[in-house]
């Protein structure tokens, strides 16, 4: 397969091969790459790609790449990459002998004064290209990367590169939307939207494309409805909460901020309901799920239930015949995303995906905290590190109809930052449900998460 | 794809009867492959009856073999594009009354009803 070189735009680092490996399923892409080759402080990743035409496609709507080139010569001296190039093949450089040209010299980890790259482009002379250099629209660009930084120390960073990458440049990617959804632009916004660049990475993951339903559990003020149609998806929202949906009755609310984007077309609409007592008939309607559960921090989790703490109601109606809000009580975290999950496994479409935020306090998090499905396979857990705690992505996928169910080795699978691990679960800690729904027997670390994330720098950590 | 989750509420509980319904035609991108699976996916007599309770359109009672375009771009007309903007829609079974406000439909229940 031909080769080239991906340039991530190192942000969200351990979001980047879940997203990489998402974009290939949308864009029906062949991509082969050996993820031990992916560095944390390197954002080069050589990978095969079926066709040039694919490699442009895999960054139609990448966030987290920043630039694609073709991989004509790899070596970790530019002396090397000059004697490779020059022993190219001619046909290499055949369809660009009379282009407009101009060369890029990318440097990662350090940097490269204008003479010195001047006298390093000069060093490319010996090229069969006839074309006249243009700096402003050359018809093709010679990119250069020098990686200071790949197996080193940052402090410590060597006065050359340790690896050089050459060949023509493909395609940028598509971070500008991170500015189209900026939350700053955005008219209507809450304590809990979610910043662009995340939503629209979460939307990818979710594989959100033409044609496919969207649902957003725990829509708040609608961030990945807005993104996931974006890209073509129909999407639909839920809340037990309907202010946050409808607004403050200043016109601004989920509906202006779809005609704000012009996604009125693709945003089908809004349901105030329970997640715990949810009125969906038991079909599989959705290709994806994709929410921020409501962890008690800005927003209180709340479900319908008799609340003793209340003054029973003489009636449930109001004198105009429309019935009083409902009782509410709070809603813990783990029976949040145990609900969430059992909910996923019955009303995603075969293959269809649950992408999900856990928090965690980092001191207490375990991995077998994450509530497993006998029919969801873990495909992702993404940490974003906030220091004392984070949040953690959990992407899963719903079995096709003919798999059989997961049995405990497939179950307890391990995955961080896209890379599967060692098994840490035992299957004496877990509790198999009827429905499928495997979970820790003690309770998980996220329980109760609202006081530990309280107690965090008072030296609680219980 | 709504029903009356009512506890204990498991007989005539779909679909929801809709009254005093205010309407309103959106526009929707039509999408031939996300009409066909959602075809699938939809209660056929509930659809048919609730397309012709609200007097919008007489569909055949046993989905057609053959959908052709013509066929998809009416399911899709009344699916996607004809939206409630304001009315009840009514539990056959044990008449719990859910509103649709803005477009919102509003299906709490209330805490003695879960």
């Amino acid at each position: 397969m031909p080769k080239f070189v991906i340039c991530f735009a190192q942000a969200h680092l351990n979001f980047r091969l879940a997203e990489l490996r998402s974009l290939a399923i949308i864009e029906n892409v062949t991509l082969d790459f050996d993820q031990k080759d992916l560095l944390e402080q390197s954002p080069f990743l050589v990978v095969g790609i079926d066709t040039v035409e694919n490699a442009k496609k895999l960054l139609n709507r990448a966030i987290l790449i920043k630039e694609i080139i073709q991989l004509w010569a790899a070596d970790d001296t530019l002396e090397g990459i000059l004697l490779k190039a020059k022993n190219l093949p001619a046909e290499y450089f055949a369809p660009y002998r009379t282009s407009s040209f101009k060369f890029d010299i990318s440097v990662f980890g350090s940097t490269l004064a204008i003479p010195d790259q001047v006298e390093q482009i000069n060093r490319f002379k010996f090229l069969p290209l006839e074309g006249k250099i243009d700096l402003k629209k050359p018809e093709i660009v010679f990119t250069v990367y020098q990686d200071f930084y790949a197996n080193a120390n940052p402090k410590d960073i060597p006065d050359k590169p340790v690896r050089l990458f050459f060949g023509p440049f493909l395609a940028t990617s598509n971070r500008g939307l991170i500015q189209t959804y900026d939350l700053k632009k955005r008219d209507y916004l809450g304590t809990t939207s979610m910043d662009a660049e995340l939503s629209l990475i979460m939307s990818n993951i979710a594989l959100a494309r033409p044609g496919s339903f969207v649902l957003d559990p725990f829509v708040g003020t609608g961030s990945f409805l807005l993104t996931s149609s974006h890209f073509g998806a129909f999407t639909l929202g839920a809340d037990i909460d309907g202010r946050q949906i409808r607004g403050k009755g200043n016109n601004k609310n989920i509906e202006s901020n779809a005609v704000q984007y012009d996604l009125t077309n693709r945003i089908l609409g809004t349901v105030v309901c329970d997640i715990a007592h949810h009125p969906w008939r038991e079909t599989e309607f959705w290709d994806a799920i994709v929410c921020d559960p409501p962890y008690g921090v800005r927003a209180g989790a709340k479900k319908i239930a008799v609340n003793p703490k209340s003054l029973p109601k003489t009636s449930v109606l109001n004198p105009d015949g429309t019935y009083k809000l409902p009782q509410t009580i709070p809603y813990e975290l783990d029976d949040v995303l145990t609900d969430l999950l059992s909910f996923a496994a019955k009303y995603l479409t075969p293959g269809g995906r649950l992408v999900y935020w856990l928090p965690t306090v980092t001191e207490t998090y375990d991995p077998k905290d994450v509530p497993r499905h006998k029919r969801m396979r873990m495909i992702d857990n993404c940490e974003q590190d906030f220091g004392k705690w984070a949040r953690r992505l959990i992407v899963m996928e719903k079995l096709q109809q003919h798999e059989p169910d997961l049995d405990l080795d497939a179950l307890l699978v391990e995955i961080e930052k896209g890379i599967q691990g060692v098994n840490a679960l035992d299957e004496q800690d877990m509790r198999v449900g009827d429905d499928g729904l495997v979970t820790l027997i003690d309770n998980p670390a996220h329980a109760k998460f609202r006081n530990h994330y309280f107690n965090i720098g008072e030296g609680e950590t219980q | 794809m709504l029903m009356c989750h009512v506890k204990g509420c498991s007989t005539d509980n779909f679909p929801l009867r809709i009254e005093d319904a205010e309407m309103e035609q959106v526009e929707v991108e039509f999408n031939e492959d996300f009409c066909r699976r959602l075809i699938n996916k939809i209660d056929w007599p509930a659809f048919v009856q609730t397309a012709f309770a609200l007097g919008l359109d007489q569909l055949p009672a046993a989905l057609p073999d053959d959908l052709d375009e013509e066929f998809l771009q009416r399911i899709h007309k009344l699916a996607l594009e004809t939206k409630l903007k304001a009315g009840r829609m009514v539990c056959n079974g044990c008449k719990h009354v859910y509103l649709i406000t803005d477009g919102i439909p509003n299906m709490l229940l209330q805490e003695t009803e879960v």
